[in-house]
């Protein structure tokens, strides 16, 4: 018989790391998706540069955050398909690695997978739009900031569905009105003025909004700057603490 | 820490959602399960055997009742317990985008092993479920039965104290099967627990020290194999193709069943030969051969529903 094992419960965030190379590997088997990933971002490029080329610097700016806003939706359908199709979740948190683990390994491994095209779209935009060193690195920061907030979007909404195929039509929905519809390709004065408190809430079109602004492609007042800003932060920091809670909370189902 | 493994008391499980009518799933089940015992929860399909392993690996919550694993309370602190066990979920599949190799390194990874033991144990396990030939190969392009492996040989890789596995060998061909047996005797010699489902009751009669019968979300019987074939009366069965018709002068002998024309006697050690003189000045032909677990089983289950 095995002499007395006393294990310690499990810490915080324990597996994050082997889970985020998990997930790595796997993303980086399924090439495919990586490049279907640019079909959206890439066709309203192409659009932009026939229709308006003038409005390629927000475009591309705008492709950059939509890129980083669409991992979410990997997530989201990452989460749901080894939830439901695998047991994954059965499998990983009935052990030592925590739920929090679970949810920003999967996070971070897309993340880190789905970096490719944004990066190339990064380039592009060096080259093309008229960044300064502090746009950029406004640019970098709110990217990271819509990744946080569309990542911990689609974590809680995988967990409300029982079938894979009830996500798509939600998923897309959602995706679609947050990153294409608002004002993200586009600049924000051409969006109905009436409407624009709205969308300065939305975390992708608020943040194209502010680097619309840095670079000179859009005018907001102080109070729109207040309100995209206030909005991005609280939005971001409490929705990512609610998917760590829910994480933990609905490892066991009730 | 308790000497046992797991011990559930008065586990009741009732699911309830909106529009539908509640459902009593578990209704006051009491088990334990010693350390380094293999015990099998059996159960015709719905009868509770999933729901009591999921509350007991801690991903679901009991209506009311309690389980303790290792002495941890798992309602109170799952997060204690949960080191101690690992889970071959029911229907579960490895990531199709990983190899065998891959699935089982990269869990074990995440269980918090340290990359030489990882590795060891990932060679380990692929060598005894007999998956080296496809180790490299991606899940997707394997067959239902080499991912059924694939997720065995992930889970029994930890080693762990307690081990949940839920109808382990389904799809699995018979050789595939034996090499899961010897693979989990192996584990519970070196100490670890295991409770599994199924629903093959060969498994259980040679894997399990002791099983637990559960009808409707209740306890029907529990013991070993054993006990459940003398609770129908006897250990040995005598078929007579042709004794329906003399079932009368068999009845003192133990249970009767018949079935057309054929009738079948359950039957102790000590009757056999006092049974077999009837049977030979009757004229009739007889097999002898031992009460299978299946037909305990099925005798168990089908009284409790006739009762019902």
């Amino acid at each position: 018989m095995r002499t007395e094992v006393t294990l310690p419960p499990s810490r915080p965030f324990a597996g994050t790391a082997a889970f985020l190379w998990t997930e790595v590997i796997v993303q980086s088997n399924e090439r495919m998706a990586m490049v279907t990933s640019m079909i959206v971002p890439g066709v309203i490029l192409v659009f932009v540069e026939i229709l308006n080329p003038a409005l390629i610097s927000v475009a591309l700016v705008g492709a950059i955050l939509f890129s980083t806003f669409t991992m979410g939706q990997r997530v989201l359908n990452e989460a749901a398909y080894l939830r439901i199709d695998h047991k994954a979740n059965d499998l990983y948190l009935a052990g030592p690695m925590t739920p929090e683990a679970y949810f920003l390994g999967m996070s971070f491994g897309i993340m880190i997978v789905y970096l490719a095209p944004t990066i190339f779209l990064g380039i592009l935009a060096a080259i093309v739009v008229p960044l300064t060193l502090a746009t950029a690195l406004l640019l970098f920061v709110l990217a990271a900031v819509v990744w946080v907030f569309a990542a911990s979007t689609g974590y809680v909404f995988s967990t409300f569905f029982r079938d894979n195929r009830a996500i798509w039509a939600y998923s897309s929905l959602f995706f679609n009105v947050f990153g294409v519809l608002a004002p993200v390709f586009y600049p924000l004065g051409l969006f109905p003025a009436a409407l624009r408190p709205i969308v300065l809430l939305m975390p992708p079109s608020a943040a194209a909004a502010l680097v619309q602004a840095a670079i000179g492609a859009t005018t907001l007042s102080p109070g729109q700057v207040a309100l995209a800003v206030g909005g991005l932060a609280v939005e971001t920091v409490l929705l990512f603490a609610f998917a760590i809670y829910w994480a933990r909370r609905t490892v066991r189902a009730d | 820490m308790s000497g046992e493994a797991l011990r559930s008391v008065d586990l009741r499980k009732v699911y309830t959602s909106r529009g539908a009518p509640a459902v009593e799933a578990l209704s006051g089940v009491s088990m334990e399960v010693h350390r380094g015992e293999r015990v099998a929860l059996l159960g015709r399909n719905g009868a509770g055997k999933t729901t009591f392993l999921k509350i007991a690996s801690t991903l679901l919550r009991p209506s009311s009742g309690s389980v303790e694993v290792f002495g941890f309370d798992i309602a109170r602190s799952p997060e204690k317990a949960r080191p101690y066990i690992a889970v071959v979920p029911q229907e579960g599949k490895p990531f199709f985008h990983l190899s065998p190799r891959e699935q089982i390194y990269t869990y074990l990874r995440a269980r918090g092993f340290s990359r030489e033991t990882a590795k060891a144990r990932t060679e380990d396990a692929l060598q005894r479920m007999g998956l080296t030939d496809f180790a490299d190969r991606l899940s997707v392009t394997l067959s239902g039965g080499q991912r059924q492996r694939t997720m065995v040989a992930t889970v029994i890789a930890t080693e762990a104290p307690l081990l949940f596995l839920d109808e382990p060998t389904i799809g699995m061909d018979p050789f595939a099967r034996r090499e899961v047996w010897a693979s989990l005797r192996s584990l519970t010699q070196k100490g670890s627990t295991i409770l599994l489902t199924t629903h093959y009751l060969d498994e259980a009669e040679v894997l399990s020290n002791r099983l637990y019968i559960i009808e409707r979300g209740a306890v029907l019987v529990s013991g070993t194999s054993d006990d459940l074939k003398r609770s129908v009366g006897g250990t040995l069965k005598v078929l007579l193709p042709e004794g329906a018709a003399h079932v009368d002068r068999f009845r003192s002998f133990g249970t009767c069943v018949l079935d057309g024309s054929a009738l079948t006697v359950i039957v102790s050690p000590s009757g056999l030969g006092e049974l077999m003189e009837l049977a030979v000045r009757s004229q009739l032909t007889a097999t002898v051969g031992p009460v299978t677990l299946e037909e305990a089983f099925l005798r168990a289950v089908g009284r409790k529903i006739d009762e019902d």
